[in-house]
């Protein structure tokens, strides 16, 4: 990892991820207080890297923005900003507006609350994030729209419901299969009866995120994004939060399921009864291909690429549920030491026994340098454990990698160039099933 | 003195006076000339749209051994995540390798904001020289070090001696041109600047004097055919052919050349440009400093424009005869093939939305084919279109509109309302807007898509008939899904929003 740049990121700046979480609300518009080339560079990202998904409702070069130039950078973008909110509103259909500010009128010292609470004083439904590209990537951009929802959008003291929870740490775009992990996630919760308020999937609308405050749990199904907006909303509202990873297969939804039901103080016969029936019907789709599993000998060494949720979910997919050996987890986000502990944790003690061996590399060239790290490269001896038959998940980066070890890959976290996806499911029980047939799939390929 | 002796090349707004929010008529611009390019006002309501980093980044990205270092915010110059699959498919046909473009980022945050970025900066160009060992490292400023005052030609200039690629400062601070077409200035600057000196002196042995009068004889014929990435390959091979059937020999350049073979560009005998809009600074640098002559007038889109194109090229040496031996065949050739499609695309009205001269390239090829050209959206507008504006008057059916705009397609919903074309033909990320319309649509420029010369039009009508021969797609949308405007703004004006009364930029 080099200390001086990030090569070929993975993923936006903080406005990037703001822009797409907005656009992924429910009739919400985000107005770009920023310079004319950040939603161009936005949806270009998407275009590479969210799996064929660019725009929305109000995205892409449909977004408001205000487009400063020089002149705001030398007199300042607050006046433009004020006009550009107010021409928004007479052009642009949507429910709720939400500001959000790039580098340049952030390092000229824009005050963008002061002009947006004039419009709020008026009643007009318009709120801010201050989101510029310097204060971190767009995971962090998903966080400060959810804090910023948190602040000023949500209904305060609101009486908690019983059976009300919400739903993040999925975030839209840079998770390509959002829409399908939050509904995979989603139907878990209501297996146990619960009502669940997720905010971005077609089940959600702006009414009943207004009404957030009313759950009794937030579940976090990420170690690392929404953590900053779930601390504020337990001072703002509260409400008690569990964080679980993201609950990719068959073992992952069984402990997701009974972590919820403790923390609900369900009644553990049920939870049971639940994952029981679950774990009966997932194995009874997987029942038939046994055969072929053995006699085309589809176990696999595997290496993991991916983001904070995907890394670790991934790993344990693939050891727990399907038996492969992943024997290196490259988590490419930069993360604090707390995150990288709490990433490390969740693939300690694997229910298969395996152990990964995890590293955190934001620059996918040196991947395969921590793989010749933990397993010998060859010395071309006659007799050598060869690093195959081999699988690489990662993103669409890694095909270079699979083409260097003769595996095949499967793309799966930003950036997925060469997939499209619209509302494909890896969550839960069932999204088990959908990514072994994606992995087999492609092991297959050329059959 | 040459604007190539500055650090920063000048932008087009002060150049060429390029204006990005005009509303205007075809006749009313092709009479116009240069009077309109005056008055260029401010939008009240704006949409985002791109900036000089992207286009610039599409042709860094695209050169080999070349590592792009971006000098920025972090999220500046993730477009590469899409422009890396033209990287890839273009290295695929041109060598049959499939590699991923190398961008990286310096990230700037908070702390640099405050206390500058360039020892961060001179510290990754070191590593990014030693670990990926390249020929260039364009080092790309965004707009935070255009803020907080870092200078990367400085940094380049110190840190140039301890590392072995050449480095190329190329300035892409978004927030000081609001035309992006200052990208291509930016790059061929930078090129201008720092790889066009000879290396080593040529000092031919006697023994090799015909080798040296073989190798003069074919520079005396070789023509530089600049693309900014705007065509993909299977448009160069056409032009390629056309230029080769009259004896020429091609040097394409700078998308996908190395950034050593550059300096072949200071030989040759002529610069082509395939579009004006692209290609003026660089080709008047070549000539100035190189005595290389250009021709910088037509665009070989559209059959009238290639033939237009290939004469022009043709009386710099004379092959005026054989080109139009060639121009007859292909022509001749080409009207016959088109014939099949002719009958569905006669008479449907068709609106038009780009770059300035591809879009109105593009009008004159689908006035060829049968349709009528019935309203023009252009992303700016300059003095190098008015030729192109005089061609389609003089074949407009009525004075149809042209919204001079940096994108805004809520302009666009409002004309396509009231004008309800029956196909649409816009740039990458502009075609949705007229997809949730309704109405067919297809992408006016795409690197894996032939549309120049001859061959460009007959794949474009054989494309076009594709879509209009099942438009259900669209139509689902439109049937389902709305645009995000309110009803109050399909009745208002479409240029309400353009005050040409406000402030000009440079005030």
């Amino acid at each position: 990892m080099s200390e001086h740049f990030i090569e070929r990121a993975r993923y936006m700046c903080s406005l990037g991820g703001a822009v797409g979480t907005v656009t992924a609300l429910p009739n919400a518009i985000p107005i770009l207080h920023a310079a004319s080339g950040c939603a161009g560079n936005f949806a270009w990202t998407q275009n590479g890297g969210s799996a064929l998904q660019v725009g929305g409702y109000c995205g892409s070069l449909t977004v408001p923005s205000s487009n400063v130039q020089e002149n705001e950078v030398v007199f300042g973008g607050e006046e433009r900003l004020r006009e550009q909110i107010q021409n928004t509103l007479k052009v642009i259909e949507g429910d709720l507006y939400i500001v959000v500010t790039g580098c340049v009128p952030e390092i000229i010292g824009d005050d963008i609350f002061s002009v947006v609470n004039d419009f709020r004083r008026e009643g007009a439904p318009v709120i801010g994030a201050v989101t510029g590209g310097f204060r971190g990537n767009s995971y962090w951009g998903y966080d400060l729209v959810l804090q910023a929802l948190i602040k000023d959008y949500l209904e305060k003291d609101l009486p908690k419901v019983t059976g009300k929870v919400n739903l993040w740490g999925v975030v839209p775009y840079m998770d390509p299969f959002w829409r399908g992990n939050l509904e995979g996630a989603r139907h878990l919760l209501e297996l146990l009866g619960l009502e669940v308020n997720s905010f971005f999937t077609p089940a959600d609308s702006l009414e009943s995120i207004r009404r957030a405050g009313e759950a009794e749990l937030n579940v976090v199904i990420s170690d690392v994004y929404g953590q900053g907006a779930v601390k504020l909303f337990s001072d703002q509202h509260g409400t008690p939060s569990i964080t679980l990873p993201l609950p990719v297969g068959v073992s992952a939804s069984e402990e997701f399921l009974r972590v919820v039901g403790e923390a609900l103080g369900l009644e553990s016969l049920r939870v049971e009864a639940v994952i029981s029936r679950e774990k009966k019907q997932y194995y009874q789709i997987l029942e038939p291909l046994t055969d072929c599993w053995n006699d085309l000998d589809l176990q696999r060494y595997a290496v993991v690429v991916g983001d904070a949720n995907y890394a670790v979910a991934l790993t344990r997919f693939l050891a727990d549920d399907l038996g492969w050996l992943p024997v290196l987890t490259v988590c490419t986000d930069q993360l604090q030491e707390d995150e990288q502990r709490a990433l490390a944790g969740r693939v300690e003690n694997l229910s298969s026994g395996f152990t990964t061996n995890l590293v955190f590399e934001t620059d996918g060239s040196q991947v395969q340098g921590h793989l010749n790290r933990v397993w010998q490269p060859s010395q071309g001896q006659k007799y050598y454990n060869a690093f195959s038959p081999a699988f690489v998940v990662g993103s669409s980066f890694e095909r270079e990698l699979a083409q260097q070890l003769g595996a095949p890959h499967l793309s799966v976290s930003f950036p997925v160039a060469n997939r499209a996806v619209l509302d494909r499911s890896y969550t839960g029980f069932r999204g088990g099933l959908r990514l072994a047939e994606d992995l087999i799939s492609a092991v297959v390929a050329g059959r | 003195m040459s604007h190539f002796d500055n650090k920063i090349p000048p932008k087009r707004e002060d150049r060429l006076k390029a204006c990005i929010a005009h509303s205007d008529s075809i006749c009313g611009l092709a009479k116009k000339g240069k009077n309109c390019l005056t008055d260029d006002g401010e939008r009240g309501f704006t949409q985002g749209s791109i900036c000089l980093l992207l286009p610039a980044l599409a042709i860094l990205n695209s050169l080999p051994d070349n590592v792009v270092l971006l000098h920025s915010a972090l999220g500046c110059g993730s477009c590469s995540h899409s422009q890396n699959s033209n990287v890839r498919m273009g290295g695929n046909v041109r060598w049959g390798k499939v590699k991923d473009g190398v961008w990286l980022s310096t990230a700037l945050d908070e702390t640099d904001v405050i206390s500058g970025g360039e020892s961060k900066l001179e510290q990754a160009i070191i590593e990014a020289d030693r670990r990926y060992r390249p020929a260039t490292i364009a080092i790309v400023a965004g707009c935070v070090p255009g803020i907080i005052g870092d200078d990367i030609d400085g940094v380049a200039l110190k840190i140039q001696p301890q590392v072995s690629a050449t480095l190329l400062p190329v300035h892409c601070e978004g927030f000081k041109t609001k035309i992006w077409a200052t990208a291509y200035d930016v790059v061929y600057h930078a090129i201008g600047r720092n790889l066009l000196q000879e290396r080593g002196l040529l000092e031919p042995k006697p023994e090799d004097e015909l080798s040296v009068l073989r190798d003069q004889e074919k520079l005396s014929r070789t023509v530089n055919l600049m693309n900014v990435s705007s065509m993909g390959r299977v448009d160069e091979l056409e032009l390629e052919r056309l230029l080769m059937s009259l004896g020429l020999e091609v040097n394409i350049f700078p998308v996908f050349s190395h950034p050593d073979s550059f300096i072949k560009a200071t030989r040759a005998a002529l610069s082509i440009s395939s579009c004006p809009t692209h290609d003026d600074y660089f080709v008047g640098y070549l000539q100035e400093r190189f005595n290389v002559p250009f021709l910088l007038k037509h665009m070989p889109v559209g059959i009238d424009n290639t033939s237009l194109w290939l004469r022009d090229i043709a009386a710099v040496f004379g092959f005026q005869e054989q080109a139009e031996r060639l121009i007859a065949a292909e022509e001749a050739e080409l009207k016959t093939a088109l014939e099949e499609f002719r009958p569905l695309f006669q008479g449907k009205k068709v609106f038009v939305s780009a770059g300035e001269f591809r879009a109105l390239a593009t009008a004159r090829l689908l006035q060829e084919l049968g349709f009528e050209v019935v309203g023009i959206r252009s992303f700016h507008h300059d003095s190098f279109a008015e030729g192109e504006y005089e061609k389609l008057a003089a074949e407009a059916t009525n004075d149809y509109a042209v919204d001079i705009a940096n994108v805004q397609p809520f302009e666009e919903a409002n004309l396509l309302k009231r004008l309800k074309p029956d196909l649409f033909l816009g740039h990458a990320n502009g075609n949705m807007t007229a997809a949730k319309l309704g109405i067919p649509t297809h992408v006016i420029y795409n690197t894996g898509l032939a549309y120049l010369g001859y061959r460009g039009v007959f794949e474009l009508a054989r494309r076009l008939h594709r879509q209009l021969n099942n438009p259900a797609y669209n139509r689902n949308l439109a049937g389902n899904i709305s645009l995000p405007y309110r009803d109050e703004w399909y009745g208002a004006e479409p240029f309400s929003y353009i005050n040409t009364r406000g402030r000009a930029v440079n005030e």
